[in-house]
């Protein structure tokens, strides 16, 4: 199939001009330990790519050069037929450094190229004008005005496009070949003074919105209320969604398992499958939550203005202000928060953002806090007479996940390898306009963040959640006890005892590891209490009958803070950075952390 | 005097890219239109010596301080 490649800067509107073009149909492809995804869908006859939005083909950063390096390979291949530059209308000059470098390149391979002249609707609404034939004309590459969001000119791009495709030897840039950098910034500034759009009414509507979104007293406030809103979203309002996928799971397990019978089959089914792999599945409507979020951020504008609230108090522990809403999404999940961790510039700032963000609190942990501190800490006590105790328990533990991240940051700031340029990427931020979000982009990017969470994950526990089923299970007959993780759990109990636990903790926490909620429904069976995820008092007070010292079960909550016993977390881990290293490294190193966290703790309360 | 040190409201113009920064890192500033003689104006400055928010030509810009006291103004 012939190949159409579309190319622009950043805030171009090129997403959208792709999905008007090929319609909600489309593959992503990613590349390991890059933010770098090339879209590709089909628009008649052809397949047209989407390449990512990049400032100029001299690259700065790994990911651009990932980006650049796929945008020569396509240019090499036969199959490509032509290239769509998408410029900036309400920004010619700025899109012109990149559109001239672009057409030089297209000239040197011999391959076709147009412009579109995107947005001009809002060029249209001041009242000016662009001369698209004397652009057209200067350029000497054909140029179409439009605009994808409000479908100006739209149509007759895409009546143009087939034939343009089809006659590519007809638009091979009429240019000399060797022009300097020098000469492009000229031209770009020459062609934007005599066709682009003055623009400062638009900058002034801009800048009017700043002056209150970054208000040192409004802005503060109008952050930390937005910084609410998500965070009440993927917590609260997710869950009606993840309840309704649960439920679903449960409906498909009953119709299935009246199919099986008793027995071991149903057993595996109903344990493994739609209890293990089941729960994982219900994440999924809290991600695409925070994907839209986070997406309708970032397309109205308000992303880069967080960026720069949150960028020098950040920056004290080599962070960047982007980390801020990866961080503040772990407290829901940590894989969709290390997955926004794409937005990040400097790739060494986004490896540190990544690795911290297990450390937050996430929402698997609530159900483990809530048993163990209603075992520990009694109901009735206050502090200072108005803060119940638990609660302020239930904080504490979610303040030290965040200094630890803090401190952990500050420790990989200064031990990891300041490397060549190209690994450190300065703070340097457009302000975009803002913008109304279009749906198709954003829809699109919310049902992939679910499918890709699905393909990284859903291996990997299903491998664990089958791994600990089976070894749960067998031999038969003698329940949880008499298994082999039970021998398993008597063998390492010399491991938990310097934490204060017995082999029965031990087998809880090595259940734990597919995901840290079954810990609650391991311990109840443990303790012979069934059904424990919807009994946490009856459990609690079972231990509490049982007898757990208090060192131990601070200890242990302190260590359900800091261990990463979460494999779909590593398995993201590993995706992100591309590196199996540094995900089974970190799995290591916060398990050895937390252990010895939880010891010293044990040791001095007791 | 440096970028770093202009102040809101300021109109300066760029003279030059300090060469302590790298050769990429100059040329992309070059690409967004930070060039000799190009005029820019201080929009903003957060608190804590937080990024300076600049306009130059058709953008707005925000940039660290360890990247705008790099670049000299006229």
């Amino acid at each position: 199939m012939k190949k159409i490649i579309l190319v622009g800067k950043p805030n171009c509107g090129k997403s959208l001009l792709f999905n008007q073009l090929t319609g909600l149909r489309q593959k992503v492809a990613n590349f390991p330990g890059v933010t770098v995804e090339l879209k590709s869908g089909q628009f008649k006859q052809f397949e047209v790519v989407d390449f990512p939005g990049t400032y100029s083909l001299q690259t700065l950063s790994r990911d651009e050069e990932i980006a650049i390096s796929k945008l020569h390979e396509s240019l090499l291949d036969d199959d490509t037929a032509l290239m769509v530059c998408v410029l900036d209308a309400t920004r010619l000059e700025r899109s012109l450094v990149f559109g001239l470098q672009v057409q030089q390149l297209a000239k040197k391979h011999n391959k076709a190229v147009v412009f579109v002249l995107n947005m001009i609707d809002e060029v249209q609404r001041y009242g000016l004008k662009i001369d698209t034939d004397g652009l057209q004309q200067a350029l000497g590459s054909p140029v179409f005005a439009l605009s994808a969001k409000a479908l100006v000119g739209l149509a007759e791009f895409q009546q143009a496009l087939p034939e343009l495709a089809d006659n590519p030897q007809q638009h091979i840039p009429d240019i000399s070949e060797e022009t300097t950098q020098l000469n492009v910034l000229q031209q770009a500034k020459t062609l934007g003074q005599t066709y682009g759009i003055n623009v400062d009414v638009m900058l002034k509507k801009q800048n009017r919105i700043d002056n209150f979104l970054l208000n040192n007293v409004f802005g503060g406030l109008a952050f930390l209320f937005i910084m609410f809103f998500l965070f009440q979203s993927v917590f609260t309002w997710a869950n009606p969604l993840m309840d309704g996928v649960e439920a679903l799971v449960g409906e498909l397990a009953a119709v299935v398992t009246s199919f099986t019978g008793e027995g071991i089959v149903t057993d595996f089914l109903n344990d493994a499958i739609f209890g293990g792999v089941g729960a994982f599945i219900t994440f999924v409507p809290q991600i695409m939550v925070l994907t839209l979020i986070i997406g309708l951020l970032e397309d109205s504008g308000y992303l880069a203005r967080a960026a720069l609230i949150c960028h020098k108090p950040l920056s004290y522990f080599g962070l960047s202000g982007r980390s801020f809403i990866p961080y503040l999404s772990g407290h829901a999940c940590a894989i969709p928060a290390i997955m926004a961790a794409r937005t990040i510039e400097s790739p060494r700032k986004r490896l540190i953002t990544m690795m911290t963000i297990p450390l937050m609190s996430c929402s698997a942990r609530l159900p483990v806090y809530a048993l163990l501190i209603a075992v520990l800490i009694p109901e009735d006590h206050t502090v200072l007479g108005i803060f119940n105790l638990q609660g302020v328990t239930f904080f504490g533990l979610y303040l030290f996940g965040i200094l630890m991240a803090l401190v952990v940051s500050i420790v990989m700031k200064h031990a990891l390898p300041q490397q060549d340029d190209k690994s450190d990427m300065p703070f340097i931020l457009e302000l975009p306009t803002y913008r109304l979000p279009h749906w198709k982009p954003l829809s699109q990017r919310v049902l992939n963040s679910g499918k890709q969470f699905i393909k990284r994950a859903a291996p990997v526990i299903f491998v664990v959640s089958v791994v600990i089923w089976f070894l749960g299970y067998f031999p038969q007959g003698g329940g949880l006890q008499n298994s082999w993780l039970g021998t398993i759990g008597h063998v390492i109990e010399p491991v938990f005892a310097p934490l204060g636990l017995d082999w029965r903790y031990g087998v809880a926490i090595l259940m734990s590891f597919a995901a840290r909620e079954v810990f609650v429904g391991a311990l109840g069976t443990m303790l012979g209490i069934d059904g424990a995820d919807e009994n946490i008092g009856g459990l609690a007070a079972q231990i509490q009958a049982d007898g757990l010292a208090l060192g131990a079960g601070i200890g242990l909550l302190l260590f359900y803070v800091v261990a990463l016993q979460c494999v779909a977390t590593v398995a993201v881990l590993r995706a992100e950075t591309g590196k199996s290293r540094i995900a089974w490294g970190l799995f290591a190193l916060y398990g050895v952390l937390a252990y010895f966290i939880a010891m010293t703790t044990y040791q001095i309360i007791g | 005097m440096t970028l770093w040190d202009i102040k809101v409201k300021q109109i300066a113009q760029i003279h030059s890219l300090s060469s302590m920064l790298s050769s990429a890192v100059s040329q992309r500033l070059d690409e967004m239109g930070f060039n000799p003689g190009q005029n820019v104006i201080c929009l903003r400055r957060s608190p804590l010596k937080g990024p300076v928010v600049v306009q130059i030509g058709d953008s707005v810009y925000s940039l660290e301080q360890n990247v705008a006291n790099k670049i000299q103004l006229a």
